[in-house]
């Protein structure tokens, strides 16, 4: 049987024996290009359910649109479950309204090409699940998510990178897809749309737009789990994932850990050790 | 109006001629697809994408307006006047979304002199289409890849040269001393036009929809279509005729100015009132809402079904929702209302 | 670009803008007097700025302080807001680890100013314009060397003009 053979029969079965009372997933998206998150409620439903390289949005956003409908079957390849990791331990979701079908991903298209993210991924298959659709897959990539465009990026001169970013950046149309599609960006009121004071300008000001990415991006500190959800949902093609590794690996580096990937390990920004590093505090 | 042949060189001339004292927009290579970009020189023009990355909106509706600035002593300045302005290329879809944006801010008494001074400036030649892309949905509503709806000059490339058809007068005068076309020309453009047509295979009863849309207010449908939408927005910014906005002021050491920012009823923000209440809370309310827009607020509004089918929210939605699905199932559920 | 933005503005929406406030800006720096703004944490660096005045200790008059309970209650949109506005650098001053008057304050700080520095690092902000320190009540000599050294190394990076924000002339 084929992994998407596989994923309906399991499906139909949660959803017949009344395990589950809904089942999320992906379905055909109408273009080629990216799948529909897709929640069957009905055994016939699932017929529909599909997993393959069009699977790119970050399931773990939908999670919590069901929040309080009672359990629920999700499908979830390795980055998905390390955000319902993070979730779980910010306890936005409870883990026994969770029954986790885990799939290993070789990887998802942006643009017609393998997705950035995919081409070094430490974790195709989800670190945490109830049972595992098919035989997890193996990892070709190995160390951390490192490319030499980020080796290069690092060698230029501080008034260089700040062109580089600046230039980019400058494309925001502060259309906030990026927030939207990213499963740790659930406030119900962002700063961006804070109004009593206003904290930021709404307008596509090359400061205000570099303050909304900086500050986005500290926000996911400890959280960000590299998916590229936002990268591929940016409609101006902004590279997102430059600001997401350089994050990661800040984090990685002076915390020595990796968001959503044991659950038992508290998140870096909720707690500190007394010989955190402090090389730059005068 | 005037229908001539111009060859390539032609045309590069007659766009060379234009360059030298106006300013002139074309759809430039961009990050792997076409975007709009003022053109120095004739060869920066690439037609090879269907459409733009980005609609043609933010010449006469820009992003981000500078409305007026004050100084410390509260004193208004206006900004400075605006320059005459050409869009080389544009599409037919998008040239209508122009004219249905036009009818929404500038009317008789009433009009916004933001918008209108710019449509007044703007000159429009448009590149009818003779393929399509997958995402193209023009002629499902009725309209075609041919239409000259909004522009003042049509270019139909036929057999490596162009049928250059005037719309308007405007148009007309950038005709001058070109060679009028014949029955040839205009016999194999005919064909072009019905074969890039059946490209576009469905066919949406857009009557029907706008009829009887109101109907659905309340329907559960809403809930199940919005269920992958994560109102990001993408849709409403990339969209040819969406033209939802806010007004801001900001003031910085001194200066101030006021803005006009491109808002969208998918943002939660939007219809939140000052108690706090929020009519349009929940994402399939906002979801409902772009559509019923589109396909039934502006025919009571303007008289116009606002999309035009460009596809561009197909192309740009991060969660592969398909504008099409979401109509063919709203016709579906008309239809079986009506049993 | 695309043509999300007004292109009928004089220059402020692009890269162009960048280099326009450059050229505005440019000026000799030894002329140039830097504004900091300084969050001092209430119980520890703001006592100790006190004492450094109190003392009269003489440093440079470039910081603007804005006094807080806690190192723990500066949220970096703070600092990035202070270089909005105009300030040519930032100092984010609380009390040393383990002294914290809330207990735990300055080590939730800690961990956030690194993630901070290393960002701003990044980006292309110089290091030496958000500055980061631990002084105590006692150490108002400190805190005069400490503001003297910072006013300094500003000055020499000349005056801010990557996250400054302005608005059209």
């Amino acid at each position: 049987m084929s992994r998407t053979e596989l994923l309906r029969k399991r499906a139909n079965e949660l959803l017949s024996q009344g395990v589950v009372k809904l089942v999320l997933g992906y379905r055909a998206g109408a273009q080629d290009n990216v799948a529909q998150p897709f929640f069957a409620t009905t055994p016939d439903q699932t017929a529909e359910l599909i997993f393959d390289s069009t699977c790119s949005p970050n399931i773990a956003n939908y999670l919590l649109k069901v929040k309080n409908i009672g359990r629920v079957a999700v499908i979830a390849k390795g980055c998905d479950s390390r955000s319902i990791v993070v979730l779980l331990q910010e306890k936005q979701i409870v883990r026994e309204n969770l029954y986790i079908l885990g799939v290993g991903c070789e990887g998802v298209v942006h643009n017609g090409e393998k997705s950035v993210t995919c081409k070094a991924c430490q974790y195709p298959n989800p670190v945490i699940y109830d049972e595992m659709v098919d035989a997890p897959v193996e990892k070709t990539t190995p160390g951390p998510q490192v490319l030499k465009a980020d080796d290069d990026f690092d060698r230029l001169t501080p008034d260089q990178r700040w062109q580089v970013l600046s230039a980019d950046v400058a494309r925001c149309i502060r259309c906030y897809a990026c927030r939207q599609a990213c499963p740790n960006c659930y406030c119900p009121v962002c700063f961006v749309d804070a109004s009593t004071p206003q904290l930021l300008g709404k307008t596509h000001n090359i400061s205000d737009n570099m303050v909304f990415h900086i500050i986005r991006l500290l926000h996911m500190a400890g959280r960000c789990v590299e998916c590229g959800a936002c990268h591929r949902a940016c409609p101006m093609g902004i590279d997102l994932m430059r600001f997401n590794r350089r994050i990661t690996k800040i984090v990685r580096e002076r915390f020595d850990t990796s968001p959503g990937v044991d659950i038992n390990s508290p998140p870096a920004l909720t707690r500190f050790l007394p010989e955190d590093s402090q090389e730059f505090i005068k | 109006m005037k229908a001539c042949i111009v060859t390539r060189n032609e045309l590069t001339q007659l766009l060379d001629r234009l360059i030298s004292h106006v300013d002139v927009y074309a759809p430039v290579r961009e990050k792997g697809t076409a975007n709009w970009a003022k053109i120095s020189s004739v060869d920066e023009v690439y037609l090879e994408a269907v459409n733009s990355r980005e609609p043609a909106k933010g010449f006469i509706f820009p992003r981000c307006e500078l409305l007026m600035r004050f100084d410390k002593n509260g004193n208004p300045i206006v900004p400075a006047p605006i320059q005459e302005q050409i869009l080389f290329g544009i599409r037919p879809c998008d040239a209508r979304a122009l004219k249905v944006l036009e009818r929404f801010f500038v009317q008789d008494g009433k009009s916004d002199p933001y918008v209108q001074r710019r449509v007044e400036k703007t000159t429009l030649i448009g590149m009818a289409c003779n393929r399509t892309a997958p995402t193209c949905f023009c002629f499902a509503l009725g309209n075609s890849p041919h239409d000259t709806e909004g522009l003042d000059l049509l270019l139909t490339e036929v057999e490596g040269v162009f049928l250059a058809e005037a719309v308007t007068e405007k148009g007309e005068k950038l005709l001058a001393d070109l060679s009028p076309a014949d029955e040839t020309v205009l016999r194999k453009r005919a064909a072009l036009k019905s074969k890039v047509e059946s490209e576009i295979n469905e066919r949406f009863d857009v009557k029907k929809l706008q009829g009887k849309l109101p109907q659905l207010f309340k329907h559960e449908v809403w809930e199940v279509l919005s269920l992958s939408c994560v109102n990001c927005g993408a849709c409403t910014f990339l969209c040819p005729t969406c033209h939802c906005f806010d007004v801001t002021d900001e003031t910085m050491r001194g200066k101030s100015a006021r803005y006009r920012v491109w808002d969208s009823c998918q943002f939660t923000l939007y219809s939140r009132h000052a108690s706090g209440h929020n009519p349009r809370f929940d994402s399939s309310s906002r979801y409902r809402n772009r559509m019923m827009d589109k396909f039934y607020y502006t025919t009571e509004q303007v008289g116009l079904i606002s999309c035009v089918g460009c596809g561009r929210c197909i192309s740009a939605c991060p969660a592969g929702i398909d504008i099409r699905q979401t109509v063919a199932k709203l016709l579906r559920i008309i239809d079986g209302m009506g049993k | 670009m695309g043509l999300f933005f007004n292109h009928q503005l004089p220059p402020n929406w692009t890269q162009e803008s960048i280099k326009v406030i450059i050229t505005i800006q440019m000026a000799d720096n030894s002329d140039f007097q830097p504004k900091i703004v300084a969050f001092l944490c209430n119980w520890c660096s703001y006592a100790g700025a006190d004492l450094a005045g109190i003392s009269r200790i003489h440093y440079p008059p470039s910081i603007r302080v804005i006094r807080v309970p806690c190192s723990g209650r500066v949220d970096p949109f703070f600092i990035l807001q202070a270089l909005q506005q105009g300030a040519d650098g930032v100092l984010v001053s609380g009390c040393h680890p383990g002294d914290c008057h809330y207990l735990t304050g300055n080590f939730v700080a800690r961990r956030r100013f690194a993630v901070l520095n290393d960002l701003l690092a990044f980006c292309g902000i110089e290091p030496g314009r958000v500055t980061f320190a631990w002084v105590s009540a006692s150490e108002g000599e400190r805190f005069a060397q400490l503001v003297k050294e910072v006013t300094e190394k500003v000055r020499q990076l000349g005056p801010n003009k990557k996250l400054i924000k302005e608005i059209p002339q």
